[in-house]
């Protein structure tokens, strides 16, 4: 019950369709009854007008009053329809047929109803041009049975139509509402980051105005994203310039005479501002692969990865060799995509760097670029531990690390692939590098070419 | 050398103002444009680092006025604008290298001294990443004091590497260098003169990466 009131209370069309059902009955019940009992008081009028006729025709032709013939009416499956015409005598000797029945004899004339035994009959009493009076009549229960047959081919069609109108109005008022139905569709189907306005064009009047609600909604919305990725961007820019001098200041103290306390303390100092200038600049980028305006053309070239490997790999290769960690680059042919180098070089960068930072010494990390018509698969595998599966939505998140991991990085690394990822309109996949054990991760990128 | 600085945050300018002079360079600071316009017109300086972001003129103005007065002063441009536009406005405008910020003053050091160095026309012709030395008249390379020779063609692959001490090179990269147009590629070339060099000047000296080439590594 509760959910039906819930129903009630939320879907439109289910209480559009309600209430046109019970208006529907509403109206045709009323109709079907009325028209039942007019069909029924019809039938019995003509039915009295029978038994007249009746009376009319066996006067004028002086026939012999009498019950039609047993053996011609036993034939007939209801021979309780019969209609019986008797000369209504004052003692019983008229009645020597057993079929006559026992009627008073002083039955005024006319139509009338009259209980025979316990048999309602109804019965026309007529005098006779001999003086004699004549009666003609028929049980009751049948004429009711005739005419209520009547009356209920009258409502038949009521009751067949009812349903199917009610099945019509339902199958209306949903393809009615179809246009709503198929715009949340099309708003969940959307990614987070997209917040393009809908279109207003293609929509019913009555919808047009929620939708420019919305859309105004979204506009706003984008203005505070767009506002918020702005203040990310300023505020990371601003922090260089007192970390630059920072880090010089740093610099210039390690270049004087110091005590070797001194240079073990300055040695952590620097390590810090070593890591706070890297968080810096992946703030920087994760700001720039935000910013979901379409590049401009004069910025999209063809990348070629495998240039754009090799500019990574140099920068990351004293790490790896720091860590004896083996890398290794398998691709068939020269791989490209059409896309700003920018977003490829941080893309590459991250995916790398995540993968030697959480690979143990001695470990590798494989690389493998393929290109396919129409699609650029870039799979990075490294034999760390891996990311479980239910880390695996939230690794994404900006600032998440894997609890009890204990890298220094700066937590922003996968965030920054995904949002690189969802701007070339590209897929992520994680898994462990072998299907049969927890162990290792494998990051699968597909990007459209 | 004689440094014009040319900075208006305190910190940044103090610390590499100590920096340099810590590293034997004479350091005049301005704190806007157009007082860096009025000491390169009267001084001669050896070098420029200009910040972008300045008060009054911005570094673009500085710059563009200098090298309309045909002032050829080196001028490395130190900022904390990464675009890549800003980067290619300031090298047309006639910026001689660019330095982002944050930086390492060793870095920042180096720079001005390539920029300088390649200013005067003298660029160092014996090449080397720190443990290797080559010298191109000579084709003679010396790893801890002892010279060997190299044939034409493990000179032309070392020099390639060298030219980038700890950029990789691919297969394709190395055989344009040391293949002419007209020269037929013979496969494994590239191994096999990598072969031949390891044998003379150790396995270490050059260094393979899997799936994307050789380098010689970087040592600081």
């Amino acid at each position: 019950m509760d959910g039906f009131k819930t129903r009630l209370s939320r879907s439109l069309q289910f209480r559009l369709s309600l209430w046109l059902s019970l208006v529907i009955l509403a109206m045709a019940v009323p109709a079907g009854v009325y028209s039942f009992y007019s069909a029924f008081h019809e039938a019995n009028d003509l039915q009295d007008d029978q038994l007249r006729q009746v009376a009319a025709l066996v006067l004028s032709r002086d026939l012999p009053p009498a019950t039609p013939d047993r053996r011609a009416t036993g034939k007939m499956k209801d021979d309780e329809s019969k209609v019986i015409v008797q000369i209504l005598a004052p003692a019983q000797n008229a009645g020597a047929d057993d079929t006559s029945l026992r009627l008073p004899a002083d039955l005024p004339d006319g139509i009338q109803t009259v209980k025979v035994g316990h048999v309602p009959w109804r019965l026309f009493v007529k005098p006779t041009a001999s003086g004699q009076r004549l009666a003609v009549g028929q049980q009751t229960e049948v004429r009711d049975e005739i005419a209520r047959d009547s009356g209920l081919r009258t409502v038949m069609p009521f009751m067949v139509l009812i349903p199917i109108l009610i099945a019509l109005v339902s199958i209306m008022v949903r393809g009615m509402l179809h246009p709503i139905a198929r715009l949340s569709q099309e708003v969940d189907r959307r990614d987070d980051q997209d917040i393009r306005p809908l279109d207003e064009q293609h929509v019913a009047d009555e919808i047009r105005p929620l939708i420019g609600s919305i859309n105004r909604l979204l506009r706003r919305v984008a203005d505070n994203m767009d506002a918020q990725r702005r203040f990310l961007a300023d505020a990371a820019h601003e922090l260089r310039s007192p970390l630059t001098a920072l880090s010089l200041q740093a610099e210039n103290l390690a270049a004087t005479d110091l005590s070797p306390a001194s240079k073990a303390r300055l040695l952590p100092l620097r390590q810090g501002l070593n890591r706070s200038k890297a968080l810096l600049e992946q703030l920087l980028t994760l700001a720039r692969s935000q910013n979901t305006g379409a590049p401009q053309a004069s910025q999209v070239t063809q990348v070629s990865l495998q240039a754009v490997l090799r500019r990574v790999v140099e920068d990351s290769l004293p790490l790896a060799q720091a860590n004896q960690i083996d890398i290794g680059v398998e691709a068939d042919t020269e791989v490209t995509l059409a896309a700003q180098e920018v977003d490829i070089v941080a893309l590459i960068r991250n995916l790398i760097d995540n993968a030697i930072r959480y690979t143990p010494p001695g470990g590798n990390v494989e690389v493998r670029l393929h290109a396919q018509p129409g699609l650029v698969s870039i799979e990075v595998e490294d034999s760390g531990p891996g990311i479980r599966e239910a880390e695996r939505e939230r690794v994404f998140d900006p600032f998440y690390r894997v609890p009890g991991s204990d890298q220094d990085g700066s937590g922003l690394g996968l965030s920054i692939v995904k949002s690189i990822v969802a701007r070339l309109h590209g897929k992520i996949e994680l898994r462990h590098a072998r299907s049969d054990a927890p162990y290792g991760l494998k990051i699968i990128i597909r990007l459209p070419a | 050398m004689r440094v014009l600085l040319v900075e208006d945050d305190r910190m940044i300018g103090d610390a590499v103002q100590m920096a340099l002079r810590d590293a034997s360079h004479a350091v005049d600071w301005v704190h806007d444009g157009t007082a860096a316009l009025s000491a390169a017109a009267s001084e001669s300086y050896d070098v420029m680092l200009l910040d972008l972001g300045l008060p009054q003129q911005d570094g673009f103005a500085v710059l563009r006025q200098l090298r309309q007065h045909s002032n050829s002063l080196p001028v490395l441009i130190v900022t904390a604008r990464d675009a890549v536009e800003d980067r290619i406005g300031g090298l047309d405008l006639g910026a001689d290298d660019y330095v982002i910020k944050p930086f390492e003053m060793g870095e920042l050091l180096a720079r001005m001294r390539a920029v300088v160095r390649r200013k005067a026309g003298n660029a160092n012709p014996v090449m080397s990443n720190g443990s290797l030395f080559l010298d191109p008249s000579t084709r003679e390379v010396t790893v801890d004091g002892i010279a060997t020779r190299l044939s034409a063609r493990e000179f032309s692959l070392l020099h390639a590497l060298l030219l980038r001490p700890g950029a990789i090179l691919s297969r394709q990269e190395l055989e344009d260098r040391i293949y002419g147009w007209n020269e037929e590629v013979e496969s494994n070339a590239v191994e096999f003169l990598i072969h031949s060099i390891r044998k003379k000047l150790g396995a270490a000296s050059i260094k393979n990466v899997r799936g994307l080439g050789w380098m010689v590594s970087k040592q600081d």
